[in-house]
């Protein structure tokens, strides 16, 4: 199955590589790649998780987790040295998994949402964990050696079920210009039924939420920052894709000082997609940005390198029309391995895709 | 000239009088709306004060539930000296300024709702751990 891009010009191509029954009978929701990029969990509707390694050209089960929830399993989050697995179910816990030589074992169960946990994210210091959910407020953890979870924040900042939560990908973030103003802070995105997405960081010893960014027209589902974290891609069930910077007059830098960065809207991608978008992922290797739609296609979009960085312009590269049989709710670009795409869907299945950039960029 | 003012004289308060027995049901609806719009008016700012206290003794019992939380576990919690307690003890300290910060005086605060929903995430997050982890005052109350 090859795919070209949408004006027949390009020399991009998606390419199934191999497709998987992961969760027969039941809707696959996410899936997650391990920070080496070995391994890919997944989870959904049967209640359980599932992790997969690669056996030549294949993908085979290497542990199934099934004894942690008792309803859906939502999403799956690696921590980032990857010895530790979270998932975030409808039964409103949050399950921790340690791998174990045998296989992964519970750890501890992390209760206090009122309902269905929709999200769970590890921050990049590897010390804190957010989730959020139906019941409208996000919450982070912070771990400490001994592997003990405590609520540092709850946050209700949003008015309706919050779908995704996501970390910036660094553990500090500077501003170019002075290197003294260098400051340890840690950001944290989430995206929610009520159309925005809110950006929190720590301030004074608490957790708020310091802006909101409204454009979206409906439903936002899914977030992913750029590698560099200058920028965040949000999707949305009004059909758009929307790139979002904080880089003021032109600066080059997330500037996380006491002075307000103010987020805005560069970028949006209307007229691509026929039904909800449900994830977008923007790989670190390649820049490349993937989506999952309800319209059950898989899209590849690449900036055009001739943009203006405050004015960028994507192109659509790929587009997938029956990457899976239902809506496709999950795409995960591997993080070691150029190119290597995974994606899931309400049938049940996971499927990898070979993305070959196109020859002209 | 004089004569036809007089002519249009009589004709003025013949119309009149026709006017008041035709116009009389108009006449009688409007008045009765102006009496109807005038209790109406009475018994809805009664109605709205009886509805505002109600609403402000839910939220008065709500936030006096937090406190009475807040201010036994600091009771219990002030001897212990190790380092996850003194985690707990600043969240609680957190919360019960939060509940002494809010003007609890003023109706018209534009940040009321705002201020109540930390005040709620912060009692959310002290009791995670305790024995009451999966009690929620806000939903308790009728």
């Amino acid at each position: 199955m090859r795919a070209g891009s949408a004006d027949g010009s390009g020399m991009a191509a998606l390419t199934l590589s191999c497709r998987l029954a992961a969760h027969p009978d039941s809707r696959c929701w996410f899936v997650a790649w391990s920070p080496s990029g070995a391994l890919l969990a997944s989870c959904g509707g049967d209640r359980s998780v599932r992790v997969w390694g690669r056996q030549g050209e294949n993908w085979v089960c290497q542990a199934v987790l099934g004894e942690g929830h008792q309803r859906t399993v939502r999403k799956v989050a690696w921590s980032l040295c990857g010895s530790y697995l979270a998932s975030a179910s409808f039964d409103a816990t949050t399950c921790i998994w340690k791998k174990t030589p045998d296989g992964f074992e519970c750890v501890t169960t992390l209760e206090g949402h009122e309902n269905e946990v929709k999200s769970v994210a590890w921050s990049p210091s590897g010390s804190l964990l957010a989730t959020c959910s139906r019941d409208k407020s996000v919450w982070i953890w912070e771990v400490d050696e001994e592997d003990e979870y405590e609520c540092v924040s709850v946050l209700n900042s949003h008015t309706q079920d919050v779908k995704h939560v996501v970390w910036h990908p660094s553990q500090e973030v500077e501003t170019t210009r002075d290197p003294s103003l260098t400051l340890a802070c840690q950001l944290l995105a989430s995206a929610s039924y009520d159309d925005t997405v809110k950006l929190y960081r720590e301030e004074e010893d608490d957790w708020v939420c310091f802006t909101t960014l409204e454009g979206h027209e409906s439903t936002v589902w899914g977030l992913a920052f750029d590698g560099a974290g200058r920028r965040l891609a949000s999707c949305s069930d009004d059909r758009t894709v929307r790139i979002w910077s904080s880089d003021e007059q032109g600066e080059p830098g997330v500037a996380c000082s006491s002075t307000e960065p103010s987020w805005k809207c560069i970028c949006t991608l209307s007229g691509y997609h026929t039904r909800t978008i449900y994830d977008v992922a923007w790989c670190r290797l390649t820049g490349a940005v993937a989506t999952a739609c309800g319209d059950d296609a898989i899209r590849v979009f690449e900036e055009e390198p001739l943009a203006e960085p405050q004015h960028p312009t994507f192109a659509l590269t790929a587009h997938m029309s029956r990457a899976h049989a239902q809506d496709v709710n999950c795409v995960a670009w591997n993080p070691a391995e150029p190119g290597l795409l995974a994606s899931c869907s309400d049938d049940g299945e996971v499927a990898f895709w070979r993305y070959q950039r196109p020859e002209c960029c | 000239m004089h004569r036809a003012a007089c002519a249009m004289a009589a004709a003025d308060s013949k119309t009149d009088l026709f006017d008041g027995i035709l116009m009389a049901e108009e006449r009688f609806h409007g008045e009765g709306y102006q009496d109807g719009y005038a209790e109406g008016n009475r018994i809805g700012v009664t109605e709205g004060r009886i509805y505002g206290s109600l609403h402000g003794a839910r939220i008065g019992s709500e936030i006096g539930c937090y406190l009475g939380f807040a201010l036994t576990w600091q009771c219990l919690l002030h001897k212990c000296t190790n380092e996850k307690h003194s985690k707990k003890l600043k969240a609680l300290e957190s919360l019960i300024g939060m509940i002494q910060k809010f003007p609890y005086e003023d109706p018209t605060y534009d940040k009321l709702q705002e201020d109540l929903e930390k005040i709620r995430g912060k009692f959310k997050q002290a009791k995670t751990g305790t024995n009451i982890q999966h009690w929620n005052p806000a939903i308790g109350i009728a």
